[in-house]
């Protein structure tokens, strides 16, 4: 239920959006139509990002060097984070992981002592 | 440079990278059903449907691997450029395939699930206070949930919209899933697989793309701690005609000192378009030309040549006791900068 309310107000947004606000504030979407369908999954799934980027380009409250700023911090917690998540989630797996009934030996079954055969 | 949005803007050379990749994958896919089916033992024959959800979800991984393997590459050896520039198509491509892998494990094991098929598979083991019997299936939908994310922004609109900033966090979720996806096969497939040579693959490429994101890390680490509020750069002599080096500065930005006519300037390695790595362009008609799209921006004052309006800071640099020497802080986008001589003044 909440995922369907989700959709429908990305699907309320996409509309408003791609009829109207995405010529105003990306100047290379102007006259060009053939790609805006393929914007629709991503606003979607991200409407509220949608807004608050449309409504930071509309007041023009936006810092250049921000832009120009690559996340490269984030790289580093994220290498350092797989380099320990990786080799625990690999050694944990191999360690513990089961026998399988098909991969034990077969058993010759003796019948019990004094059964006729 | 600034040009109208189409749905894909192709090249040639990215026509021949989707075709390499789709053939790549339509072999892999083939093979793996091929032999598998082949190899199960009479007694114990593999159904088509799992064999199938076996060889696209191993196809996922092996791609997703690849990707995340790409960028550090590409950090230490040029030659893997090429890869890196085209990665996004890579990206669509994987998360196809991965919901490939979904939806043949859905119709398989819940095809009669009185509870609608997704519900069950979330709900039909929740023992997460164990590792072994761990719901791994939620890790893997966690990952294809992230790979449709990404995948749905991917369009260069998104990054220009977004910001490059914002979209490259958004996009740094994929280390997010590929944690997750090593956990949904750590946790699943490799504890009733009995072919060692998957494990080792798995374990292998895990492993390795681990290793090259610290590797990448610890490096750049070590340049951008070695700086001050000036910092030198390191063989500015020996920079090529039109080509730059790139310097790591202390707040995690990169500049690019270009050499062009015996002067030295110095610009944001980020192109304003896409982030682009300016530093590995080269200088054409007198401007830094980006290697990914072609943008292009003046030496002298970061700003591309009219009718365009892009721009990108600039860097002061100066010459101190024998070496060249950059600003730590950049300069606002388009703001004039000298450039200096390429030799040490007498």
């Amino acid at each position: 239920m909440a995922g369907e309310i989700w959709l429908w107000a990305g699907a309320a947004v996409a509309a408003a959006f791609l009829a109207f606000g995405i010529d105003r504030v990306e100047p290379n979407a102007r006259g060009a139509y053939a790609f805006r369908p393929l914007l629709v999954p991503g606003i979607l799934l991200l409407w509220p990002l949608v807004l608050w980027r449309w409504v930071a380009v509309a007041r023009g409250a936006e810092d250049w060097r921000a832009r120009h700023d690559p996340p490269r911090r984030m790289h580093g917690l994220a290498a350092g984070a797989l380099a320990v998540l990786i080799p625990v989630l690999l050694v944990s797996a191999l360690v513990l992981r089961p026998t399988l009934s098909s991969e034990r030996a077969p058993v010759l079954l003796e019948p019990p002592a004094g059964a006729s055969r | 440079m600034s040009v109208a949005y189409t749905p894909v803007q192709w090249t040639r050379t990215k026509w021949l990278y989707d075709a390499v990749l789709a053939v790549a994958v339509i072999v892999y896919l083939w093979v793996f059903v091929t032999v598998g089916a082949a190899a199960s033992a009479p007694t114990r024959p593999v159904d088509g449907a799992i064999l199938n959800a076996r060889a696209l979800g191993s196809c996922a991984f092996f791609m997703l691997s690849a990707i995340l393997a790409i960028g550090p590459l590409a950090r230490f050896d040029r030659r893997f450029l090429p890869l890196l520039y085209n990665r996004r198509h890579f990206g669509v491509m994987t998360a196809l395939v991965a919901l490939g892998h979904a939806v043949f494990v859905l119709d398989w094991y819940f095809a009669f699930s009185p509870t609608p098929k997704l519900e069950a598979l979330l709900s039909a083991n929740t023992a997460v206070d164990r590792l072994i019997g761990f719901p791994f299936e939620w890790l893997g939908a966690l990952a294809l949930v992230i790979l449709f994310v990404l995948a749905a922004t991917s369009h260069d609109f998104w990054l220009s919209f977004l910001t490059p900033p914002v979209w490259k966090r958004l996009h740094g979720l994929i280390y997010l899933a590929y944690a997750a996806v090593v956990g949904h096969v750590a946790l699943g497939a490799l504890l009733s697989q009995t072919n060692p040579l998957f494990a080792m693959a798995v374990c292998v490429c895990a492993a390795g793309v681990a290793g090259l994101h610290l590797a990448a890390a610890l490096g750049e680490r070590a340049e951008a701690e070695a700086a001050g509020a000036w910092i030198a750069v390191p063989e500015a002599g020996a920079i090529a005609e039109g080509r730059a080096r790139v310097v790591a500065l202390p707040d995690g930005t990169r500049a690019a000192v270009f050499r062009h006519e015996g002067r030295l300037a110095a610009i944001s390695h980020a192109c304003a378009h896409q982030n682009g790595p300016l530093g590995e362009g080269r200088v054409i008609d007198g401007c830094v030309t980006c290697p990914w799209h072609g943008f292009q921006y003046r030496l002298e004052d970061g700003c591309s040549p009219a009718p365009f309006t892009e721009k990108v800071p600039t860097y002061r640099l100066r010459w101190r006791e024998g070496r060249v020497e950059i600003a730590a802080e950049a300069s606002p986008p388009g703001t004039p900068q000298e450039p200096i001589g390429a030799e040490a003044p007498a």
